[in-house]
């Protein structure tokens, strides 16, 4: 009972607020599905899994869903490759290595909005001229009009916002490798590219779990950056899914099949961040 | 240790649902207390004059969120015994701020709606308002599908060919009236004088989904006396687009619009070019761009304040009306709660007519927010310049209705106004927008 009590003392705020943030909202979140409501004033009537099978059929849900899989595909790849790269970097001994550290940080702590605003004054504005002016063709016209330049500019943006992230994390990674291993290596006659792959990467799997998991959700969940950078344009061929919900929510009135979809999303995004922990833990070295 | 963690969450989760059941019940006896005083307010009479009343007020227009404070609280000097609650949606807010508050029940007095929302979304909100004395100052005020009027017309405003007066001035030399801008040729014309005193692209021409879909392509509607009889035959499956002249005519002015010979962007036309549009019209680079009378807050950011509106040309008969004239209308509508109190609903009426009767409420509207007012013996006028010449233009009846009020914006927003940009990017054609459009009509 004593043992309760502290607990309680502990825990209670933090699963307090827990619950007022996430769990309610998500219990009746689930509730709303299995309702109806004609409009966002009107009393709600029981409609079963109709939305479910409503949300299923909605083509355009499938099609924002295969495209932001392709955008978690790329983006996971190029923000951990960058990350990396950039922690192996700025411990290498380079000079200034704070400076730069702090440097690929910062994009960082700019919200995805106003990043999205800046980056489409780049695109629409700042490329074109220096395409004009240097005579690059790629440039010479906005990217964000032309469905795969805008997906390929989201990419970009969201590698120069969380790179800097995931190298933090890296860098810890990179910093906790005992330096025995790395000499007795050196010592054995592996040559740096060798020490990289053989020693360092395997070393770093745990570090690795963190960052493509946090690359993985963020990537699935990704809406501001979407929405202030593409706006899921031009005619929707940027439209990721979660920009999709919004607007079948509280743009087309469809609150109970908007609200499907977004569990149908949480249930896809937990199988796939679940599967991926699972399995690269047991990639992990033994220490 | 599993055990112990789990009988605390259960013991957490059992706690935060009493202290949610509380908030219930808290809701609930604040709900009898008011169905009480409901009751006891049944009989008008019974209502005193000066017992004191809270009204909530949700209002769109989010650039004006100072503003409706300020008028709050004149109308409260004005009227001690109401106390008014504002809340105000933020600019680009996609769940309106009316929707929240309901959701989180609380009974919101006076709402600003947009108007098909009074016929759709919200059409068991509002109460019967024709007894209203101000019915009478005004054209705009809006009925239901019975024909009862539910809606008071906050504002009126109006979209059509943003130009620079100065731009255009220089080019053609001289002082220049946009209505002589009366066919699709004439428009030409304009442009390959502009082109000639040296603007390279005359226009600028910003493809949001929102204005090529909603406002844009709603236009057609206007060619029939009530838009809501093509409407009506849309739904119907009777109405064929590919055939009919005037919505291929605005079409044949869409393509001009967007061509690479006179649109900045025409090897490209769709992009993300709203602020781009308005910068370079605004500054003169470009002359030209579609919008409405909110564009002025963008133009004037970063030039003088001349512009004005040219008519959209559908075709080339200068005696056609819908070449003569500007689309402009009602656009925010304040509808009153049916759930409200009787002494609440009393209050926000009060201040419906404090906006139309009061000189303060005149002065406000106006001048200081700068809303175009809707109705007639407001005095004042807007010195924003096209707020102006909208005004001007009703005053000399060369307005036809705001097409957009007979569309739902939201889905005309998130379901076709991709397929207009695809027809702009010729990745569509227009048999194929014409079926897009027959097909959202006809399958909802």
């Amino acid at each position: 009972m004593k043992r309760l009590g502290n607990q309680l003392f502990f825990t209670g705020p933090t699963m307090i607020f827990f619950s007022i943030a996430l769990l309610i909202p998500f219990v009746y979140g689930f509730y709303l599905t299995l309702m109806k409501m004609a409009t966002p004033v009107s009393p709600m009537e029981y409609a079963g899994v109709e939305n479910y099978l409503r949300a299923i059929r909605d083509n355009k849900f499938w099609d924002s869903m295969w495209l932001t899989i392709k955008y978690v595909g790329a983006t996971i790849v190029l923000v951990n490759v960058t990350g990396f790269a950039l922690a192996y970097l700025v411990t290498s001994g380079l000079r200034k290595q704070n400076f730069f550290r702090t440097a690929f940080f910062t994009p960082n702590l700019i919200g995805g909005l106003v990043l999205g605003y800046i980056w489409q004054f780049i695109f629409v504005r700042s490329l074109p001229t220096l395409g004009e002016k240097l005579g690059v063709e790629l440039f010479r016209l906005g990217w964000l009009g032309d469905a795969n330049l805008a997906f390929w500019a989201l990419v970009i943006v969201t590698v120069w916002q969380s790179a800097g992230y995931m190298m933090i994390i890296f860098i810890a990674g990179l910093i906790s490798i005992p330096r025995d291993v790395i000499e007795a290596s050196t010592i054995d006659g592996a040559n740096s590219w060798q020490r990289l792959t053989r020693m360092t990467i395997p070393l770093m799997v745990p570090a690795f779990v963190i960052t493509v998991f946090l690359s993985l959700k963020n990537a699935f969940m990704v809406y501001d950056l979407n929405f202030a950078l593409t706006g899921g344009g031009p005619y929707d061929s940027t439209k990721m899914v979660s920009m999709h919900v919004v607007q079948k929510a509280f743009i087309e009135n469809n609150y109970g099949v908007g609200q499907a979809e977004a569990i149908i999303l949480f249930v896809i995004v937990a199988v796939v961040t679940g599967v991926q922990v699972y399995y690269s833990k047991k990639m992990e070295v033994s220490g | 240790m599993r055990k112990t963690f789990v009988s605390v969450l259960v013991l957490l989760l059992a706690a935060v649902l009493v202290l949610t059941a509380c908030g219930g019940t808290g809701n609930t006896t604040a709900e009898s207390n008011t169905n009480n005083s409901t009751a006891t307010n049944n009989n008008p009479s019974a209502v005193a004059e000066d017992e004191p009343v809270t009204i909530i007020i949700a209002n769109g227009k989010g650039e004006l969120t100072a503003l409706y404070e300020q008028a709050a609280k004149d109308f409260m000097t004005e009227n001690p015994n109401i106390t008014v609650e504002v809340h105000t949606g933020a600019v680009g807010d996609s769940l309106s701020v009316l929707d929240r508050l309901t959701s989180s029940g609380v009974v919101v007095t006076l709402a600003m709606v947009e108007p098909n929302g009074v016929l759709e979304k919200y059409k068991d909100f509002g109460i019967d308002l024709s007894g209203e004395r101000w019915v009478e100052e005004t054209n705009d005020a809006i009925k239901n599908a019975e024909g009862t009027i539910v809606g008071f017309p906050f504002s009126i405003e109006g979209f059509g060919l943003v130009y620079n007066k100065q731009v255009v001035e220089n080019a053609v030399g001289g002082s220049f009236d946009p209505f002589s801008i009366n066919t699709r040729d004439k428009l030409i014309a304009l442009f390959d004088q502009l082109q000639a005193s040296g603007v390279q692209y005359p226009v600028a021409y910003q493809t949001e989904g929102w204005s090529v879909s909603n406002h844009y392509s709603s236009q057609f509607l206007n060619q029939a006396e009530d838009p809501n009889s093509i409407v009506n035959q849309l739904k119907a499956g009777t109405f064929d687009l590919a055939s009919n002249e005037v919505w291929n005519g605005y079409y044949d002015t869409m393509d001009l619009l967007a061509s690479e010979q006179y649109n900045k962007y025409g090897e490209r036309p769709i992009g993300q070019y709203y602020d781009d549009a308005h910068v370079s019209v605004g500054k003169g680079e470009s002359a030209i761009l579609f919008n409405g009378n909110w564009a002025f807050d963008s133009l004037q950011a970063v030039a003088g304040d001349s512009f004005g509106f040219i008519p959209v040309p559908v075709d080339n008969n200068p005696d056609n009306p819908l070449n003569n004239k500007i689309v402009a209308g009602p656009t925010n509508i304040y509808i009153i709660n049916k759930d409200a109190t009787p002494a609440q609903q009393e209050a926000a009426k009060k201040y419906l007519n404090w906006l139309v009767y009061d000189e303060v409420g005149q002065d406000w509207l106006v001048n200081k927010a700068q809303v175009i007012s809707a109705f007639k013996n407001n005095p004042h006028k807007v010195t924003n310049p096209l707020g102006a010449a909208i005004a001007v233009a009703i005053a000399q009846g060369k307005t036809m209705p705001f097409s957009t009020n007979y569309i739902v914006p939201g889905d005309w927003f998130s379901i076709l106004g991709p397929e207009v940009q695809q027809y702009i990017d010729k990745r569509k054609s227009r048999e194929d927008l014409a079926q897009a459009i027959q097909s959202y009509y006809t399958s909802n």
